[in-house]
């Protein structure tokens, strides 16, 4: 897999390498702003390209704005975008690039080295990763009287593991129940929604998201 | 939030009263109407004045000497305003009400503000002054009234008496008669200036009287301008203490644990690995409990999304961390200055933090409404809790009432026992 970085903390940059190169992946550039991001996409055009929203020379969304420009130049580009928070705003804009091949991570989750390659690989596999806080920002954001209220907790949680682009299998391991049991959960969450079944992998989380969102 | 000053006022007595316009002034029957009224109001503001300062001095003795005073200033302030709006509406531009901001606290601080507002005192002279006013403005309005009048029928007088009526008493011949009934249209400009001129003198004295001081407004800002400089001083370093007791109880204290524990597995890498990998995985979830610290004590600090994308969206973030579900209406196309974002976006914060915190267990939903109504921005919390929050214990509460009137704004936190709570700031923009 052939990785572009974005990111301009030194420290945090070379830790990335190390644990993706550890990971046996081929990082092609690393570089340190947004315009220096769109080059080395339109030039190497990678696998994937994790990118730190931050960026000089603002230190503001520079890395987001990259982002969605790059995937505008190379479409289909699959991004995974890191930030020191998470912001559902910020998701949106991303997802509105198309859903392929997008993430969008809270920088410390890089700690959980296993998840996060893991995550980078679903990301340049097409899939689509979202970090759980954004789950949790869109669903507290709902209005009363929602069908969200009609969902159980363990429903809100698989809902939310759906969302940051899990299959059922990986459901069933995290929540240490069987296949059949997250099936169960996963049509009891689509009909409450209201959401036809029968998508699966990053289109099940598309679903899932403007539901939330809407 | 710059209040009209008098010069508003002015400015329009000068348009309506001026010397070509007073001739083509087409209600001279509105004048008339505003004079008679100024005297029956004179009269009528006298006697409740005088009747209110007498059971002021009926009860002089007594313990509720205190509660009539503040119920007769209340009265005259009443009948101040009324007067400010109907002069204004004849002067055709509002003469502004001069009163300081109402100062914060029970009835006794409001009282006493009030007393020693300059402007109150004021409105009691114009009420007093009114009586006088008014009647020489009505006999004025007579006068203007009967001397055209009678000049018109000076020949009939002068054919039944021998002499004229009113100013044209001395007419001794039919010639001089025929010659003042030709002066009565000259006589009816003149009264109309004269109209004119006692309206506009009413006018002026309701604006002087009635109406703002420039000196007062720049006395009373030097206080504002003065007291909230402090309060936001004070609000500064409040905000800077608490985030080195968050630095230094928080992520300070777990960095040491995390080195202490990683020493530890070093030591023991050799000699005992199960224990060593142990002290590790403590250590990796020590880690990210510190970076979730940290995170919050930075979003705490400024949020970037508010710099970002406006208070929409940071508020929306805010409202999804809350424990309790929250419903977030904002109507604020545009972005707005920092300053006013900022605070608005703290308020929300505050409130919300108050909700998650004295609430727990009380409340089961909370609303945030933030709106724009001219050039105020109003943000409004409102939860369901058990209530009883008071911005004067609580140190966050009133530590935001400081940030919101550093821009002159308003706080305002009702909160009755039992709830509901309601934490409303009115910021100007600007």
């Amino acid at each position: 897999m052939r990785v572009v970085i974005a990111e301009d903390a030194v420290l945090l940059r070379e830790g990335i390498i190390r644990l993706l190169a550890d990971a046996g992946e081929q990082i092609i550039a690393a570089v340190g702003t947004g315009p220096d991001l769109v080059a080395a996409i339109v030039a190497h055009r990678p696998d994937v390209a994790i990118v730190d929203i931050r960026m000089p020379p603002g230190f503001r969304d520079e890395g987001l704005r990259a982002a969605i420009e790059a995937r505008r130049r190379v479409p289909g580009t699959p991004v995974l975008v890191l930030s020191q928070y998470i912001e559902e705003r910020y998701a949106g804009e991303l997802l509105e690039t198309g859903a392929e091949g997008i993430g969008y991570l809270l920088k410390d989750r890089v700690a959980d080295v296993a998840d996060f390659v893991a995550a980078v690989r679903r990301v340049a596999g097409g899939g689509t990763v979202l970090d759980p806080e954004v789950v949790t920002q869109l669903v507290a954001r709902r209005r009363r009287g929602d069908r969200l209220d009609a969902l159980t907790p363990r429903e809100r949680e698989v809902l939310g593991l759906m969302a940051e682009g899990h299959a059922n299998a990986a459901i069933a391991e995290r929540l240490f129940v069987g296949d059949g049991t997250v099936e169960k959960h996963v049509s009891a969450i689509f009909a409450k929604l209201g959401l036809g079944e029968d998508e699966t992998g990053h289109r099940r989380v598309l679903a899932v998201l403007a539901y939330l969102r809407g | 939030m710059s209040s009209p000053t008098a010069s508003a006022v002015l400015s329009a007595i000068e348009a309506r009263w001026h010397p070509r316009r007073v001739i083509a002034d087409t209600q001279p029957w509105a004048t008339m109407r505003f004079l008679a009224g100024n005297a029956w109001r004179g009269v009528v503001w006298f006697v409740v004045v005088v009747v209110l300062v007498a059971l002021g001095f009926g009860f002089a003795t007594s313990v509720v000497l205190l509660p009539v005073a503040l119920v007769a200033v209340r009265l005259w302030r009443l009948a101040a305003r009324t007067e400010r709006r109907r002069v204004g509406a004849f002067a055709g531009a509002a003469i502004p009400a001069p009163y300081r901001p109402r100062p914060p606290g029970g009835w006794i601080a409001r009282a006493a503000g009030m007393a020693t507002d300059p402007a109150t005192w004021r409105d009691l002279a114009f009420l007093l002054v009114g009586l006088p006013l008014g009647i020489a403005e009505l006999v004025v309005a007579a006068v203007a009234l009967f001397t055209p009048l009678s000049f018109v029928l000076t020949p009939v007088a002068y054919a039944n008496t021998g002499h004229g009526v009113g100013l044209a008493y001395p007419v001794g011949s039919w010639f001089g008669a025929l010659v003042v009934a030709l002066l009565a249209p000259v006589a009816a400009v003149a009264s109309a200036y004269v109209l004119a001129g006692a309206a506009r003198g009413h006018v002026l004295a309701a604006a002087w009287l009635l109406g703002p001081r420039k000196g007062d407004q720049l006395e009373e800002r030097v206080d504002v301008l003065t007291r909230t400089r402090s309060g936001a001083m004070e609000a500064m370093l409040a905000e800077r203490r608490r985030i080195e007791r968050d630095l230094h109880d928080g992520a300070q204290q777990r960095l040491v644990a995390l080195a202490m524990d990683l020493g530890m597995a070093k030591e023991k890498l050799d000699r005992d690995p199960v224990a060593a990998r142990a002290l590790i995985d403590t250590s990796h979830e020590e880690a990210k409990r510190v970076l979730a610290d940290l995170r919050d004590l930075v979003r705490g600090i400024h949020p970037a999304v508010l710099t970002d994308r406006g208070l929409d969206a940071a508020v929306a973030a805010v409202a999804g961390r809350c424990p309790v579900p929250v419903t977030v209406d904002i109507r604020v196309p545009e972005r707005l200055p920092e300053a006013v974002e900022v605070t608005a976006y703290f308020v929300v914060v505050e409130a919300l933090t108050n909700v998650a915190k004295h609430a727990a267990g009380g409340a089961t939903d909370a609303a945030v409404r933030i709106a724009k109504n001219r050039d105020t921005l109003i943000v409004e919390v409102v939860d369901d809790g058990p209530g009883g929050a008071d911005p004067r214990r609580g140190t966050g509460l009133a530590g935001l009432a400081d940030r919101v009137a550093a821009l002159d704004g308003r706080l305002a936190v009702q909160s009755p026992p039992g709830g509901p709570t309601r934490v409303r700031a009115e910021i100007p923009i600007r």
